[in-house]
């Protein structure tokens, strides 16, 4: 008895119970909702099975049967452009103004906390105000593109299938870029100023500083920034609900509401959960290839 | 010492008191209500209204958002914690008829003297109807119409009291009413990729003959290719398949559409923020002469099957239905009783107009019923979408929706 009490104490049975708790908490919290979903996908779920665990085993059915559907394929295409659409936007705009700020001239560092209001705003809002900027016939970008003679005509942004999806991966890079920036501010404020004074006295220019300097050492939060950018754009939904509904014609469909729509507006629950089965592989690949390529910097 | 003793005797006393209260009222029967209605909506007023009359039953009301009704109920039901009544869209109605997980109130509906199926519209009971049998009471009803901008109909020449009454006057009416120099389109509506899309469409499908069962008949093709003649020629906002029908008619309040399809719902915020003179007309028909048919949207009241007081759940059924003459007064929603005019509001526009809507809920029809009508409805909206922009032939998209939907039904 009391050896076990100095276990936990001062021990591995501390150890343990220091891993044990948080494993708990994630198990309770994402592992079962996971095991779950995993379950739904290989199962057939209506209305009435929905509150039992015991449903009918269909096997790969769902798979096939979703794959078997015609829209299956644009839309996760779809969601591989919205998705590296969108991180690509955010990440070189947010790259771009963190060095801007990073020259510190005076006000930098408050118009910097600015910049992050768009981050604050909550995603119906942000979809609703950009739901007008994009409008056809009376949105605000259309106004300034036509007055800069960029476009004679309105570009009906929400409306063509060969601009809708394009309309919310701008609306979703306005909303992450901010995010961006203050990650790789922080990132950029960490690297030690003598590096480029060396470098400097050894006559690399602006640009060599950039390329050998500034990018190697920013490795590890540029992995951060994109993994975390991943999971972000693969969670937007408000945009989508406020300005296209995945229309028209699915154009602007993507995996993530689309598994919202079957599971809540078609009460499909197995397809819903399908969908978010072949996501969560999705995830899992490039968490994977992220760990993969910042592992050295973690171990130091 | 003292001071705990003391206490223990005071809060022995307020638990006994607490339950002596309690028993007062336990012969009470407690039923449980949900809906969507918020606090100026029919709902939580009408039980405040049924409880104050102390008759030994008290209805306990819980709101729930319009996303999570038929989720939440389907989870309820299936966990057996379901409510005794609720008020639910009526599209979804069917789903949970055809499983019997609402309770079959054909009987007491036979012997009520509240509750009369010839005093409803045709449309709204059938939606609460399955196998012939009623498994809900109509709450509310609407539908949709015509509405057009008289001053515009006389700028362009027209006679404002003369709308459009077939489909081909209607987009002539549009052609002439279309004036991009001035920002104005000839008409706008609702394509939207959500219910209110197939909402809006369906009518026109089952005005030239068509139902959802048969969706790519002639008459349906020979609509989506008008919609697509009114896009094609830009009479209407390319916006209109992604603008939900109250965006729709806020172009139209601020004059850039001279003609909306919309409901009834839009009168009041029209009468404040349209600064011209508009009237409305009953939805224009393939040819004249041709069957009328409009949209049927609103709330059916339901009891589930699993609860253990149907006679009571009834009861409050029947208070509903007996305010059902007050309810455009009162919360501004139609009844959808035949039997009840709604009174003059004295605002002529408005009189006028719910005239119309009226007139035209007689021609109103169910989305459906039909247990999978949300999957239904999703392939008529892809079909829409896919014709409208261009990508499929009316023809082959409306094929296509028929084959889905015939895989749907099984």
């Amino acid at each position: 008895m009391r050896r076990i009490f100095a276990s936990v104490r001062d021990g591995r049975g501390f150890d343990i119970m220091l891993v044990g708790v948080p494993f708990t908490f994630l198990f309770a919290l994402a592992g079962l909702p996971l095991i779950y979903n995993i379950l739904m996908s290989f199962q057939e779920v209506d209305m009435f099975s929905l509150g039992s665990f015991i449903r009918p085993f269909v096997g790969f059915d769902n798979y096939v049967a979703l794959f078997k559907q015609p829209e299956t394929i644009p839309i996760l295409t779809n969601t591989v452009v919205f998705v590296v659409g969108s991180i690509a936007g955010q990440f070189l705009l947010g790259f771009g103004l963190a060095l801007f700020f990073w020259t510190n001239f005076p006000g930098a560092s408050w118009l910097r906390g600015l910049f992050l209001v768009s981050w604050v705003m909550p995603g119906l809002v942000v979809g609703a105000i950009w739901n007008w900027i994009l409008s056809g016939d009376f949105g605000v970008l259309n106004f300034f593109l036509r007055e800069s003679g960029l476009i004679d005509g309105n570009i009906f942004w929400r409306s063509d299938p060969d601009f809708s999806l394009w309309a919310v991966v701008i609306a979703n890079i306005w909303l992450g870029t901010s995010f961006n920036m203050i990650l790789l501010s922080v990132g950029l404020s960490a690297i030690p100023g003598d590096l480029y004074e060396a470098a400097e006295m050894d006559g690399a220019n602006a640009w060599q500083r950039f390329w050998t300097i500034t990018l190697p050492m920013m490795r590890s939060t540029i992995g951060a920034i994109i993994s975390l950018g991943l999971i972000f754009t693969l969670q937007q939904f408000d945009l989508f609900a406020a300005i296209t509904d995945g229309g028209p014609n699915n154009s602007s469909n993507v995996a993530q509401y689309w598994a919202w729509d079957l599971s809540f507006r078609q009460y499909d629950f197995g397809r819903g959960a399908t969908i978010s089965v072949i996501m969560t592989v999705f995830v899992m690949f490039a968490a994977a290839v992220y760990v993969r390529s910042t592992r050295h910097e973690v171990r130091g | 010492m003292g001071i705990r003793k003391h206490s223990i005797a005071v809060a022995l006393a307020l638990t006994t008191a607490a339950f002596g209260g309690l028993s007062a009222k336990a012969e009470d029967v407690k039923l449980t209500l949900w809906s969507l209605d918020r606090d100026i909506q029919p709902a939580p007023n009408l039980i405040k209204e049924f409880n104050a009359q102390n008759n030994g039953i008290q209805i306990e009301y819980r709101q729930i958002q319009f996303d999570d009704v038929v989720s939440e109920a389907m989870r309820a039901y299936s966990t057996g914690k379901a409510p005794d009544i609720i008020a639910i869209d009526n599209p979804n109605h069917a789903m949970f008829a055809s499983r019997k997980a609402f309770l079959d109130l054909t009987d007491m509906i036979e012997t009520s003297t509240v509750i009369k199926p010839q005093n409803y519209f045709p449309g709204p009971l059938k939606s609460a109807t399955w196998d012939d049998k009623y498994y809900g009471v109509p709450k509310a009803t609407n539908t949709i119409a015509l509405y057009y901008n008289k001053d515009l109909f006389k700028a362009a020449g027209l006679d404002p009291n003369k709308p459009p009454q077939t489909w081909d006057e209607l987009v002539e009416t549009a052609r002439k009413l279309n004036d991009p120099s001035k920002n104005v389109y000839g008409i706008t509506f609702c394509a939207k990729a959500n219910e209110e899309g197939t909402f809006q469409f369906l009518p026109w499908a089952q005005m030239g003959g068509a139902s959802y069962k048969a969706i790519n008949g002639e008459g349906a093709v020979r609509a989506l290719t008008i919609w697509k003649q009114l896009f094609d020629e830009k009479l209407t906002s390319p916006d209109t398949l992604t603008r939900s029908q109250w965006d729709s008619t806020a172009t139209f309040n601020a004059g850039n559409a001279a003609m909306v399809i919309s409901g009834p719902w839009e009168i009041d915020r029209m009468l404040t923020d349209a600064k011209f003179e508009w009237g409305t007309a009953l939805l224009p028909v393939p040819q004249q002469g041709a069957q009328r048919s409009s949209a049927m949207g609103d709330y059916n009241w339901a009891i589930f099957s699993s609860t253990k007081h149907p006679k009571e759940a009834f009861k409050a059924l029947e208070f509903f239905a007996s305010k059902d003459a007050t309810m455009y007064k009162d919360f501004g929603q139609l009844p959808a009783r035949a039997d009840l005019p709604v009174p003059p509001t004295g605002n002529a526009v408005k009189d006028a107009a719910l005239a119309t809507f009226i007139e035209q809920m007689k021609y109103a029809q169910p989305r459906g019923p039909s247990p999978e009508w949300p999957k239904i409805s999703k392939a008529i909206q892809d079909a829409i979408q896919a014709a409208l922009t261009g990508q499929m032939e009316p023809k082959a998209a409306l094929d296509q929706a028929a084959e889905k939907i015939k895989s749907i039904e099984g």
